[in-house]
């Protein structure tokens, strides 16, 4: 996650409060070390503690917060990078438009919004795989693919996919062949990625709303490969 | 900082946990901490993003993700004057707020989510270094937020790309120190040694102070 609304902060006298607020979460035999460690150990309670005096404070409308969720929900995530990565694959000119400014191709689509600014899509092909990562964090291109799946922001991903990217890829089960290169994208700054996946052979027939439906997240994130369901599509 | 954060080139840090398809998030109060935090950006003073590696390291790893960002959101509040903790104990409102601050409303909550940001600069600043140039990470150690993970310090790397001007994050509560971000390409055995693949490499965005010339 990422702001992108600048602000001062003051780092001043934080440790301690930090250490406050984690010891809050439930550590045993510290929880009453200190004034005011009483807050509910369970996120859960905590969250809903936040929200009542937030909203009786007039801050936020529950009613607010709903329809935040709902957007998170239902307004950006993996389909909309299905139908711009289905687009590139059957129109080659939106295609350089997609690699030259990500930001300003998926706007054709009326995607925008937070983790959007500076998208940056990178095509995987016959030579290079792609993969995704906040080694600091969990920078992610939220109009595209929505908010990260755990395992994104797990720490053993940002620990490793860095340093043994084909080792991470092959327990996720995708075998990358020593010819091709593998190129790790650690997205910190200002600039949030997508991955291109190629597109499977034996699609030539397939309308782009098929297409963009054989796209997952994963592929888009450079953990997996769009398979084509020709095969195994019977039942 | 040097923090737990800073997790790059780490082994031993558990199970990734990857599930196909996995969700978006597991319990409803997951989402409602990522609501909250998109509300919270108007009072809250500042991103929260360097209060959440400020999180005590035995804590951090400890915590869920969603819990790391709660943590951090009610820090950032009481730091803000805007909650106390012990309101958020006694789930109350123990005193109305100073200030007048306008509330996310329905209405305008959506917008403001889909709305995308712009934090690069339109100013006019002179470019250190250009496309092709190598680079070298500076052995730099600041104490407060810094988008430089540590395994980037003394590894020489190209130019890529002038990402254009933006504010050195390092720099937050400061005057803004408006520069260029360069995305460099680290070659995977610059970085991790012979056992890295030959072909393999890492790509990054970097502000301009991170950087000198190799």
């Amino acid at each position: 996650m990422d702001e992108s609304d600048a602000g001062s902060v003051d780092r001043r006298g934080f440790i301690k409060g930090a250490a406050a607020g984690a010891l809050a979460a439930g550590s045993p035999g510290v929880l009453h070390a200190q004034d005011h460690q009483d807050m509910p150990s369970d996120p859960a309670l905590r969250v809903k503690a936040l929200e009542s005096v937030l909203v009786e404070k007039g801050l936020v409308e529950s009613a607010a917060l709903d329809v935040l969720v709902d957007t998170f929900e239902n307004r950006v995530g993996p389909r909309n990078g299905a139908q711009v990565v289905a687009r590139a694959w059957v129109d080659p000119a939106y295609k350089q438009r997609l690699l030259d400014d990500g930001t300003a191709a998926m706007a054709e689509f009326g995607f925008s919004g937070w983790q959007g600014e500076k998208l940056t899509v990178v095509e995987n092909t016959p030579t290079v795989h792609n993969v995704i990562v906040c080694t600091l964090c969990s920078c992610y291109p939220w109009p595209l693919l929505g908010l990260a799946p755990t395992w994104y922001k797990s720490d053993a991903y940002r620990a490793r996919t860095v340093v043994d990217p084909r080792g991470v890829l092959r327990e996720l089960g995708l075998q990358v062949s020593d010819e091709i290169e593998v190129r790790v994208w650690d997205s910190n700054a200002a600039s949030r990625y997508l991955v291109l996946p190629e597109r499977p052979e034996g699609t030539d027939s397939l309308s782009e709303e098929q297409l963009a439906a054989l796209v997952s997240r994963d592929a888009m994130i450079g953990v997996a490969k769009v398979e084509s369901t020709v095969d195994g599509d019977a039942p | 900082m040097n923090g737990i954060h800073d997790m790059g080139g780490m082994q031993g840090m558990g199970e990734i946990g990857y599930e196909e398809n996995a969700p978006m998030f597991h319990a409803d109060w997951e989402i409602r901490v990522q609501a909250l935090h998109a509300a919270s950006g108007s009072f809250r003073g500042g991103p929260l993003r360097p209060t959440v590696e400020q999180i005590p390291a035995a804590e951090y790893l400890r915590m869920s993700y969603y819990e790391r960002w709660l943590t951090a959101l009610i820090e950032r509040l009481v730091q803000a004057g805007v909650v106390t903790r012990e309101e958020i104990e006694q789930s109350r409102a123990a005193r109305a707020l100073e200030q007048t601050i306008a509330p996310v409303t329905p209405e305008n909550a959506a917008d403001w989510l889909l709305r995308t940001p712009q934090t690069e600069r339109q100013t006019q600043v002179a470019a250190r270094f250009a496309i092709d140039d190598r680079v070298r990470g500076r052995n730099i150690h600041p104490a407060g937020h810094t988008r430089m993970p540590r395994y980037t310090r003394l590894r020489t790397g190209n130019v890529e790309r002038d990402r254009g001007v933006f504010a050195l994050p390092d720099s937050e509560g400061d005057e803004p120190r408006l520069q260029h971000v360069y995305l460099v390409r680290f070659a995977a055995r610059e970085l991790w040694g012979e056992t890295a693949h030959a072909r393999d490499s890492v790509r990054i965005d970097m502000w301009e102070d991170y950087l000198e010339p190799a």
